[in-house]
């Protein structure tokens, strides 16, 4: 009992950092809005049209993107974590995002190759995204082919590994060869960004995260019995073959969307899970994936919000602000674990 | 129909060629078993086999006189657990949640364990001494305490047959015995039937109702006395040059 007591204050905790981080998303930007404008345009006050425009259009969208993004990549690097038994195994790592990455250069360049200039229309920012997305799901679909015959996972991560170094060899031979504007739109979509998604795709986005959330849930229990080893979870009578496909499936779902969509976003999908064991001191993935989900969105929130450099027009590509926040988080856990 | 839980016939081993043949033995309700041989000769071998988790090269295993092939993993789990060797540890994971991961098969999709489930691990957790480390991190347990948590969670399995690989592996003399002892009593009162490796010839002679040899020159099944009658333990040890002294119940 106490510890479910203790377990609900921590919740609290992280839900407040949340609702906070959040706020603060939205209060703050490049530009400097009073912040009593913001909640009237949020509550429907009469406020001028370039307040609404921007909270409405710009910012509200941006919170979601990032919260959708902060949830995806924690909760499926968590469940990498624990299907790889490797503490900085996460989507990345496993050639995924390499894959959208390829994808995406594919799509962008192959266009410029053929003459077509895609800048700007609707076909860019939706081709964008579904090449990342193919591409995503091209590398999870390997990879489970490969599972099928590789039985230890340790091979499979290395595989992993190896077919990513190949893909961003291959994404370099295409920036190589491509012209400047296309690799402009190719540089833009490897640094990240919450921004220019709109309705549409926010809703898919939030479609395809939700469902790879759900998946996540259902795959709780046999993530827990993972935890003691893959003979032990055997022996209990666990599918090791479908847990496995139904977590490479979560993990294309949640960080592969994320990816084509807003970017590859490194180190939140190793951070955020090991902030959340610290924070809980306890591996069962029923405390872990609410807590992952909760941590990330609020981590990502707060993220995105420097990346803003309120109050200037010049903003940090998320991918440079994650790295900072992230990789010292990194190094203390390691150090930390090679101490004690 | 015998009676036999477990009956092995004919059985070779192996992944891609065969590791040991000629295996011929039978396990009854309530028996202790273990299982003696030098490393490699295939003890884990034989008891991933039985536990369904690794194919055979020919012959049969019979559970409750039901071809194992016909099993579905989850109906072998209710029937069977296997406690692995040298199991990983997770950090952070509370020995209470790794007691609980016993009872798998009878808790929702969600893992939500019903109370009649929960007062069960508790029972155990009071047989096996070990309440007092309810929420405590199993990684940080020691290796005696590590090896009564893992018991616990194949009895919260609630099968009739508990297989262990090593069981007793790295643990000192006194938890060697301890396990041991903790493994007759449940064979003894609960009527389940337990086979598990070791290395401990002493103790395996000492408590089990019977012990199976898998030496270089082939299988031998028989009660202690029985195989100590026939000279059992000098034939399969032979070549190390060490001879069995009855005495002592061990190699000199």
């Amino acid at each position: 009992m106490s510890q479910k007591k203790r377990h609900f204050t921590k919740y609290l905790i992280i839900s407040a950092a949340f609702v906070l981080f959040a706020v603060m998303d939205i209060l703050l930007g490049s530009v400097l809005i009073p912040f009593k404008d913001v909640f009237g345009a949020i509550s429907g006050s009469d406020v001028p049209d370039f307040v609404n425009n921007i909270v409405w259009n710009f910012r509200i969208p941006k919170a979601l993107t990032a919260m959708l993004a902060g949830v995806a990549l924690s909760v499926s690097g968590l469940q990498m974590q624990t299907l790889f038994r490797n503490p900085l195994a996460e989507p990345y790592i496993l050639g995924i995002s390499a894959g959208a990455g390829f994808g995406v250069a594919l799509f962008v360049m192959g266009f410029s190759a053929a003459g077509i200039d895609i800048s700007g229309t609707v076909l860019s920012k939706f081709g964008i995204a579904g090449a990342g997305w193919l591409g995503a799901l091209g590398v999870t679909m390997l990879i489970m082919l490969v599972s099928e015959r590789l039985r230890d996972n340790l091979s499979i991560l290395i595989f992993g590994i190896m077919l990513g170094s190949v893909l961003s060899a291959l994404i370099s031979l295409l920036q190589y060869l491509s012209d400047s504007s296309a690799l402009k739109v190719f540089v833009l979509w490897t640094l990240g960004s919450f921004s220019g998604i709109e309705s549409g795709e926010l809703w898919i986005l939030f479609a395809l995260v939700m469902t790879g959330f759900a998946i996540s849930i259902y795959n709780i229990k046999d993530l827990n019995t993972l935890l003691t080893g893959e003979t032990y979870a055997r022996s209990l009578g666990v599918n090791l073959k479908h847990t496995r496909m139904r977590i490479l499936a979560a993990t294309t779902l949640l960080a592969g969307s994320v990816t084509a969509f807003c970017g590859p976003i490194g180190f939140i999908g190793i951070a955020v899970p090991h902030i959340s064991r610290m924070i809980f001191r306890n591996a069962n993935h029923k405390i872990l994936i609410p807590a992952s989900a909760i941590l990330g969105a609020a981590i990502m929130l707060f993220t995105d919000t420097l990346a803003q450099l309120p109050g200037q027009s010049a903003v940090v590509p998320i991918n440079t602000v994650s790295a900072i926040i992230g990789v010292p988080v990194i190094i203390v856990i390691i150090l930390k674990s090679r101490i004690s | 129909m015998s009676q036999n839980v477990i009956e092995l016939k004919e059985l070779s081993l192996g992944y891609n060629k065969t590791l040991y043949s000629e295996i011929s033995a039978s396990a009854a309700k309530g028996e202790l078993i273990s299982v003696i041989g030098p490393n490699g000769a295939g003890k884990s071998t034989l008891l991933k086999s039985i536990a369904g988790l690794i194919s055979t090269m020919s012959g049969t295993i019979d559970i409750f006189g039901k071809d194992l092939k016909r099993y579905s993993a989850k109906s072998l789990a209710s029937i069977l657990s296997f406690v692995p060797a040298q199991s990983t540890r997770a950090h952070n994971l509370s020995l209470y949640d790794m007691v609980a991961t016993g009872s798998y098969n009878r808790t929702n999709w969600l893992g939500q364990i019903p109370e009649s489930e929960e007062a069960l691990i508790n029972g155990i957790m009071e047989r096996l001494c070990i309440s007092h480390l309810r929420d405590t991190d199993s990684s940080k347990l020691s290796d005696g305490e590590y090896q009564r948590a893992s018991i616990a969670r194949s009895l919260v399995q609630n099968s009739g047959i508990i297989l262990l690989d090593e069981p007793t592996a790295f643990l000192d003399i006194e938890n060697k015995a301890i396990i041991t002892k903790l493994l007759h009593d449940i064979s003894v009162n609960e009527g389940k039937t337990i086979i598990f490796s070791t290395h401990d010839l002493p103790l395996a002679i000492k408590m089990c109702d019977k012990i199976w040899i898998m030496g270089h020159y082939g299988f031998i099944e028989g009660s202690p006395e029985e195989l100590i009658k026939k000279g059992a333990f000098d034939k399969i040890f032979k070549d190390s040059g060490l001879r069995f002294n009855p005495q002592a119940l061990t190699l000199i």
